[in-house]
């Protein structure tokens, strides 16, 4: 009896040892998996994000006139564009994002367009501030992402002479409301470019915009202001100097996953001689499985031609009314193929914007522009 | 006959899909009651209070949720998220590549939140809402 006392733990020990060793190495593996996999999320969320985007092109036309630059050869390297962008994650609320260009048009030399600091101290309100895009009309902060577009180039009318990155700061805050949302935004700072022979510089530039969204409807408004300063030496234009400039936009836009509607009306109004303008588009799309055909309708007009001299008038006065039709196709995620023919006409009393010396000197009237593109996001 | 051959054919190919259902699934440390709306929203960028995953572009799961959530595509969406990206407000889900994958990911993560077919529920995750 007293051996079978002995044997019973032993033997009980020998039954139930595997299977307790067994429990608790499956306990410490299920926690080594969780620790693991909480790492693999940790290393791809939080640290390092590289994104890109690229689109090349061929644009013609069917004479000098010089819409969107194009001419009666193609021009391939003229609307290639390659841009990285990298965000590096400091904490949950501060990043570093960087963005790099690389334009055919300007013999693929890399220029920082974005070096930013941002910082959410809560999930409303969000603080930026270093090298950005000017978030003046509705496509202006993404103007060269042409994935993010519907069109093969957004409408010259509003975004032909749209100024690029400036040097400051901005902050956003979001409402979150039932059914929508609200985002107002203000950004100031200083901005200095060069367009060819031209140098155009804005200083102490501010502005505001606020948008309403219900996820089907938008609407914004966006005012801004700044001094001008800009030297076209080439043109034999006077320069101006620290003359304020103003923009004031609308726009609306209805999205339903089918339907794709974008409106937009802008004023531009430079103080002195450089003309104030007024612009519009209408755009309409419509979205057919991976196809989505457009037609937009554009126009802009100077609203000042009686303060110009004739002379600097037929430079200046700004006149013109398009008509494009086109077709985006989605041919795989991330690359879509664009198609666009353009006609543009009414400008031979206000040529700017276009090549104002071909229109004058060969007589000009209108111009159709054809253009098919490729563009990519990653 | 020939028709209703066919229609038999079509409704034996559907029925498997007709089953599944969407549900979306947190994170066992989410209390709070989540509504439609909140979804969306940390869908569109526009909550960050929890953390969203997807699973992968053509996924009929992901096809329904969007669907019956964002009402967006994959292109609509691909097209959302590249403006999120290139105007510096945000960087789109994390992609799972299986449901296994989603489970983990959501298990693992705290304030996370995902989407599976109902049929894949276990209780490594807790189910949030039905859409």
């Amino acid at each position: 009896m007293k051996v079978l006392y002995r044997i019973c733990p032993l033997a009980l020990a020998i039954v139930t040892g595997p299977t307790l060793a067994q429990a608790d190495e499956t306990a410490q593996m299920q926690q080594q998996i969780v620790v693991l996999q909480q790492q693999v999320n940790k290393l791809s969320q939080d640290r390092i994000n590289l994104n890109g985007f690229f689109s090349t092109g061929y644009i013609r036309s069917n004479n000098d006139a010089g819409y969107a630059g194009s001419t009666t050869s193609s021009e391939v390297y003229d609307l290639s564009v390659m841009a990285l962008q990298s965000t590096f994650s400091l904490s949950d609320q501060v990043q570093a994002t960087m963005q790099i260009i690389g334009r055919g048009s300007e013999s693929w030399e890399p220029e920082m367009e974005w070096a930013y600091l941002s910082y959410r101290p809560t999930s409303e309100l969000q603080l930026r501030a270093g090298k950005m895009r000017q978030p003046l009309f509705m496509y202006s902060d993404f103007l060269e992402v042409g994935y993010a577009q519907p069109w093969a180039r957004a409408p010259q009318t509003v975004y032909g002479n749209s100024p690029s990155s400036y040097v400051g700061a901005d902050a956003a805050y979001t409402i979150n409301l039932e059914n929508s949302s609200i985002t107002t935004q203000l950004f100031g700072g200083n901005m200095e470019d060069k367009k060819g022979s031209a140098s155009v510089d804005v200083r102490n530039s501010f502005g505001l915009s606020t948008s309403w969204t219900n996820y089907v409807w938008t609407l914004r408004g966006v005012i801004s202001s700044g001094e001008l300063n800009l030297v076209a030496t080439n043109a034999g234009l006077p320069p101006v100097e620290e003359e304020r400039s103003s923009y004031l936009g609308v726009g609306v836009s209805y999205d339903d996953g089918n339907w794709q509607i974008i409106s937009e009306a802008t004023r531009t109004e430079i103080d002195g001689f450089y003309p104030d303008v007024d612009s519009a588009y209408l755009s309409v799309g419509h979205r057919f499985g991976a196809f989505t055909p457009y037609a937009v309708i554009g126009w802009t007009e100077s609203q000042d031609n009686e303060e110009r001299p004739a002379m600097l008038g037929s430079f200046l006065n700004t006149e013109r009314t398009e008509y494009s039709v086109g077709v985006r196709w989605d041919i795989t995620s991330g690359v879509a193929l664009k198609a666009d023919w353009t006609y543009a006409t009414g400008f031979e009393d206000g040529p700017n914007g276009l090549d104002q010396q071909a229109v004058l000197v060969e007589g000009i009237e209108d111009t159709n522009v054809y253009t098919f593109k490729i563009d990519a996001a990653f | 006959m020939k028709k209703t051959v066919m229609m038999l054919v079509a409704s034996l190919l559907l029925s498997p899909v007709a089953l599944a259902e969407v549900v979306v699934i947190g994170h066992p440390s989410i209390t709070d009651e989540v509504s439609a709306n909140t979804v969306r929203d940390v869908y569109l960028n526009r909550n960050k209070a929890m953390t969203p995953f997807e699973l992968a572009e053509g996924n009929a799961i992901r096809t329904e949720f969007h669907n019956k959530v964002t009402s967006r595509n994959d292109a609509q969406l691909k097209a959302f998220w590249s403006q999120q990206v290139f105007t510096g407000r945000g960087n789109p889900p994390l992609t799972q590549s299986s449901v296994a994958a989603m489970k983990a990911a959501v298990a693992s993560t705290p304030g996370s939140i995902g989407y599976i077919d109902s049929a894949d529920v276990d209780k490594s995750v807790k189910v949030l809402l039905t859409p």
